[in-house]
């Protein structure tokens, strides 16, 4: 098969593996998994936008996924509204927020970008934890209703996955078309050269804004789904070390691809999960693997640095240029 | 008709002035030379005439509209285009990509219209397609389209900046040292592209240390010496002035010590 069929099928066969998988997977508790690796994904669709394409890098998007789960959690349970209100509401009120942490980004680059973004999302971390009549506190919030548009209800594991894989592919067809249009070529521009967009007329503090906006929203809904699919959230889930997994799901994803940082995010959620994975794994074995993630997580990073510093989606397109040169 | 007046312009980095009450107008559809020894003020000059930088006094009139004060985006907007003496290319772009950036100065569809992939967003997209492969031919370089800026030669980075410039329909063009980096088959498809650039009706403002193209091509020279103007008329005068003899015979002199 020629390097250019291979390309155009990829996709399709993507979305039919998706599709396909709650078909043949009968454990309920992997499905969970593939639920969770899709709400991953989703959180990663809206870094890729905001690191892999524009450049500006954010160690604080889990916050954005605790506003989302906490707005959506807490609009159901204490407010009582309908579901899809309370997601919209998480959408919204993480938006806000990448609003907020858009304007240091318009002054800062590089290294202070990633301290202001690291702070808020420790900041936010705290807030959680101490914004008790909200959130609960350290207790977290439980008795999270399950996902339900009007009459429908996403309460088996099945319908969940649908449900946040649903969401991942709607985000996909989004970000698709940002990035192949206009503002995908200015956001690329402004990871190139502030100083060339400026003069191309790009309006770099739109650009910037705009993008930490639509990465918030994602991670917010994102958040949202993860509360309906637990039922259960508590301020450990939102963390420094969360915020940096995500990054790191997008750096090995690679620059400039959705769908090597998706690759990346499920890929980085198995790990979590190995156990679930390979049924015939000893306890030891997973147990180890698991408290070993954060390094496995680091060692990829720094391989991917060192030798394909443009991440999976680097190494997948050499490879096509080859096949298209030979 | 006068394009672009200059007047009065100063700029002060603490103790330093780096520009010093200069006045020079541009003519329509002429190359204007902006020439001088290093540190004279001629970079810092083209950024105060982009919104880069804001000059301390003086004004700008673009076609009567005041420039000072505006940024980058709109000032590029109004009609005055840059080029840069260290290229800014966009360099995991490819060189067709880098020129449809130049488009979005004149594209106004903004992300929601992108979200939702809507006819608009499509046709606009298509139209910086078309542009830019009519200025890459237009400057004879479409062979290299599809090439990475990173991997482009120097003479062609300069050309793909310059296409990408008038991509965003300026009505000036400013080239600051186009020729800095170029062998002289280069500088010579430079020169042909500055006279097709004029031609096509888009007045030229060019920084350059290159004297034989500067004298070559323009019509009008600018001269600035420790950021104030010591010169100004057609190239032929401006040999003969011994104001600018002296600047640059005192600027080497300098430079050998």
């Amino acid at each position: 098969m020629s390097g250019r069929t291979l390309r155009a099928l990829a996709p399709l066969v993507a979305v039919a593996v998706a599709l396909v998988v709650p078909l043949v997977v009968s454990d309920r508790f992997l499905l969970k998994v593939f639920t969770f690796c899709g709400v991953n994904a989703l959180v990663v669709v809206g870094l890729a936008l905001l690191f892999g394409y524009a450049g500006q890098i954010s160690l604080g998007n889990a916050a954005f996924v605790g506003l989302g789960a906490y707005t959506s959690a807490f609009c159901t349970v204490e407010l009582g509204w309908p579901w899809l209100l309370g997601f919209a509401a998480a959408g919204a009120v993480a938006a806000l927020g990448g609003l907020a942490l858009a304007i240091p980004s318009l002054r800062l680059k590089g290294h202070y970008l990633a301290m202001a973004t690291l702070g808020f999302g420790l900041l936010m971390s705290l807030a959680f934890l101490e914004a008790e009549p909200i959130t609960g506190g350290v207790d977290g919030f439980t008795g999270i209703p399950f996902p339900s548009i009007g009459p429908v209800e996403f309460r088996s594991a099945s319908s969940l996955y649908w449900l946040v894989w649903g969401c991942v592919g709607v985000a996909v067809l989004v970000a698709h078309n940002i990035t192949s249009l206009r503002p995908g070529r200015a956001m690329r521009a402004l990871h190139g050269s502030e100083l060339g967009a400026q003069a191309c007329g790009v309006d770099i503090v739109g650009v910037k804004v705009r993008t930490f906006v639509v990465s918030a929203l994602m991670a917010g809904l994102a958040g949202a789904l993860y509360a309906g699919v637990v039922g259960f959230i508590s301020p450990s889930l939102f963390t420094l070390t969360a915020s940096v997994t995500f990054i790191a799901m997008t750096i090995v994803g690679g620059t400039s691809s959705l769908a090597g940082p998706i690759v990346a995010a499920v890929a980085l959620t198995l790990v979590q999960y190995v156990d679930a994975l390979i049924p015939g794994l000893p306890r030891e074995t997973a147990q180890t693997i698991q408290s070993y993630q954060e390094d496995i997580y680091g060692i990829a990073i720094v391989l991917i640095v060192i030798f394909a510093p443009r991440g999976l989606a680097g190494l997948w397109k050499r490879r096509n240029a080859r096949n298209e040169a030979s | 008709m006068t394009l672009l007046q200059v007047r009065n312009v100063t700029r002060r980095f603490g103790g330093l002035t780096a520009v010093e009450d200069v006045s020079f107008d541009v003519f329509e559809g002429t190359i204007k030379a902006l020439i001088g020894p290093n540190g004279a003020g001629k970079s810092t000059l083209f950024n105060a005439l982009t919104g880069f930088d804001r000059p301390d006094e003086g004004s700008v009139l673009f076609e009567g509209e005041e420039l000072v004060g505006r940024r980058p985006r709109d000032t590029v907007r109004a009609g005055v285009a840059r080029t840069f003496q260290n290229t800014q290319l966009f360099e995991e772009m490819t060189a067709g990509e880098n020129v449809m950036v130049g488009s979005q100065a004149r594209q106004r569809r903004g992300f929601t219209i992108a979200m939702l992939r809507l006819p608009s967003a499509i046709a606009e997209d298509r139209d910086a397609r078309e542009e830019a492969s009519r200025l890459l031919r237009l400057i004879g370089i479409e062979e290299w389209v599809d090439v990475p800026a990173a991997d482009l030669p120097a003479g062609i980075r300069r050309l793909v900046e310059i296409a990408r410039a008038l991509a965003t329909r300026p009505r000036l063009l400013l080239l600051d040292e186009p020729a800095a980096g170029l062998n002289a088959t280069e500088t010579r498809e430079l020169v042909q592209t500055l006279f097709r650039v004029r031609d096509s009706g888009i007045t030229v403002g060019i920084v350059e240390h290159d004297m034989g193209l500067v004298m070559e091509v323009s019509d009008e020279i600018v001269v600035l010496d420790r950021g104030a103007k010591i010169a100004e008329g057609p190239p032929r005068m401006i040999q003969k002035d011994p104001a600018v003899i002296a600047a640059y015979l005192g600027g080497e002199v300098d430079d050998d010590v």
